[in-house]
């Protein structure tokens, strides 16, 4: 008992260490916009744009409603803790001043907190979702203690783990085969990320009878519907709606003239759909949200924080199958390596610059590759070999089971 | 997999992932700082309203500054080349109290994009620190279509005046100077002793 205490300890120290000590800008950009909240305001969206001339950070909100409530609701409940100095600290458009702030380290710490909370929640998840409690362990331990989501939710500040909490749970409801309480948590899961309507076509195919597959897909729209109408507006449409979620995922095609082509990502989910239609009479859904997934990341250009959207799928897929550990493990490796490669100083030496800004004088891995080769042929390549693992493994979880 | 090798295979994870966070926040940021040869005295000041001035031909702009640190070894400052027209030689001289000119560098205006953070780096300069320095920046073979332009701002502990068009006035140019560290450990414990600093505000906020 005493070393499970210990190791949990542990846990919590590692993703500590990170939250203080590495900063990516967005955290302070979402903690500015979500602050608006405790001073009344509801609709973010037209009120960001409508006050830009005067607003030191210029950018709109780019997450849904339910985000801007959550985070503007948290921080309204810690702002006594967090002090008079931290609305001048979130009002500070100074690069530098941002990060020299003596206490930078205890607001980062801070507004990350509440991803901690989600982050253990998953892991009670995991250990909850195996009938077996060595294999549930296994997972609990393989999600407290792999550097791969420390840093991704930690580093990133990634608040897509809101929605991955809540599709890993409607995924225990369906395990449960309890499909319609796993609708309602993949509607609360879209109204934080749109990247959950993806399983909405994959419910329908679980479900066993004609209304079953009717509230499967009413359900999480419903939800979605409910939580963006009171907000909806040209604002809204063109800050969170249209997110480059949908022109990523959709954007690689190759044409078949005419000015025609075939949507790669689109095209697979659909085999993807209409295979399980025809072929499978006892649904899988844990493979089909794992391939598409996949398909996603094999085929677009991919944000670094989305990677978390698989995260504890692919847990479960080790404890489950530990043939696939080795090429998970690298899926993993590859996956993160990709974004490292963009153009984007916040990816990689800007996490840094609470230590020092000394480091903005070192050029990006990307500006570092293009003086010995092609920067983009070698992110292709980085690519290329995370899709080639990413269809071994498609494979081997839906062949014959 | 029996308890056993479950407990091994746990514990190899948990070292692994340990060893990799611990690697990340406290070994890389020291690898990191292995390329940087020289470290900025201070920010780049603010700037944007307090106008312009427009270096081409015989038209030099002069500054005069206070080297806070030894080993003086570039200055940094915006500068605009307008459409990248300019392509021809920018010369920056650098010279000491007693007006003797002991470094000389030259770059290509064909390198320089408009708005550029432009660095130009020179042989250290030792016993540097608290030491008064004037530098020129021209570009003799420009023509009028092909100004480089720089920003200029109020007087500040280290930015003192400047000449341009045969007048000197309080102020100049938003420059940074770099300076050579002594040794690597040094740059590292600076790093180090800014991040513990950081760290023991958190402490006594929490205390």
């Amino acid at each position: 008992m005493k070393n499970k205490i210990n190791l949990l300890i542990l846990a919590v120290v590692l993703r500590l260490l990170v939250s203080g000590l590495l900063f990516h800008p967005d955290i302070k950009t979402i903690a500015f916009q979500t602050s608006f909240l405790k001073q009344g305001v509801v609709n973010i969206y037209p009120y960001l744009i409508n006050n830009r001339a005067s607003l030191p950070l210029k950018e709109e909100f780019v997450y849904f409603p339910l985000t801007y409530f959550t985070l503007g609701g948290y921080q309204a409940v810690i702002s006594t803790f967090l002090g008079s100095n931290f609305d001048k600290w979130l009002q500070d458009a100074g690069a530098n001043s941002v990060v020299n702030n003596p206490k930078v380290i205890f607001y980062l710490i801070l507004l990350k907190l509440p991803l901690l909370l989600v982050d253990f929640a998953v892991a009670f998840i995991l250990l909850k979702l195996f009938k077996d409690k060595k294999e549930g362990e296994q997972a609990f331990t393989l999600w407290l203690f792999n550097p791969f989501t420390i840093i991704l939710i930690y580093a990133f500040s990634n608040i897509d783990l809101y929605a991955v909490l809540l599709t890993l749970i409607a995924f225990l409801y369906i395990r449960r085969e309890k499909l319609l309480i796993a609708s309602v948590f993949i509607g609360l899961a879209v109204s934080f990320k749109l990247y959950a309507l993806l399983f909405v076509p994959f419910l329908f195919l679980k479900a066993k009878n004609t209304k079953e597959k009717i509230l499967s897909v009413i359900i999480p729209i419903s939800i979605f519907m409910i939580t963006i109408i009171p907000f909806l507006s040209p604002s809204f449409v063109n800050s969170a709606l249209l997110s480059g979620l949908s022109t990523r995922i959709f954007g690689p095609s190759f044409t078949i003239g005419f000015g025609e082509s075939i949507v790669m990502g689109l095209f697979l989910m659909t085999a993807l759909f209409f295979g399980g239609f025809v072929n499978d009479r006892k649904v899988h859904l844990f493979n089909y949200l794992v391939s598409i997934l996949l398909i996603i990341f094999s085929f677009s250009h991919f944000h670094i924080s989305w990677l978390l959207w698989i995260a504890p799928f692919l847990a479960i897929l080790v404890v489950k199958r530990p043939v696939l550990s080795v090429p998970i493990f690298f899926w993993a490796v590859f996956a993160m390596a990709v974004p490292l490669f963009y153009s984007d100083r916040s990816m990689t030496i800007s996490l840094f610059r609470i230590y020092t800004t000394w480091y903005d004088m070192l050029p990006t891995p990307f500006l570092v590759i293009q003086k010995f080769y092609d920067p983009f042929v070698f992110q292709s390549m980085l690519h290329s070999v995370l899709a080639g693992i990413s269809v071994v493994i498609a494979y081997k979880i839906n062949k014959n089971e | 997999m029996n308890k056993q090798s479950l407990l091994l295979h746990n514990n190899k994870i948990i070292i692994f992932t340990t060893t990799t966070i611990l690697f990340l926040l406290f070994v890389l940021p020291v690898v990191m700082l292995i390329p940087i040869k020289m470290v900025p005295a201070n920010d780049q000041p603010g700037y944007g309203d307090m106008g312009r001035v427009s270096v081409y031909g015989l038209r030099q702009f002069t500054q005069e500054f206070l080297s806070t640190d030894t080993n003086l070894m570039a200055i940094g400052t915006t500068i605009k080349n307008p459409n990248l027209k300019n392509k021809k030689i920018i010369k920056f001289n650098l010279y000491d109290e007693k007006n003797n000119l002991i470094r000389e560098v030259k770059l290509n205006g064909f390198n320089i994009g408009d708005g550029d953070f432009v660095k130009f780096v020179f042989e250290p300069v030792p016993d540097s620190s608290q030491k008064k320095y004037n530098f020129t920046i021209s570009s003799p073979e420009a023509g009028e279509e092909e100004i480089l332009e720089l920003f200029l701002i109020g007087p500040t502990d280290t930015v003192l005046d400047y000449s341009y068009d045969d007048e000197t006035k309080l102020g100049g140019i938003p420059m940074v100077t770099f300076h050579k560290p002594d040794s690597r450990w040094e740059t590292v414990k600076l790093v180090y002793l800014n991040l513990f600093s950081k760290l023991l505000s958190l402490d006594s906020r929490r205390i």
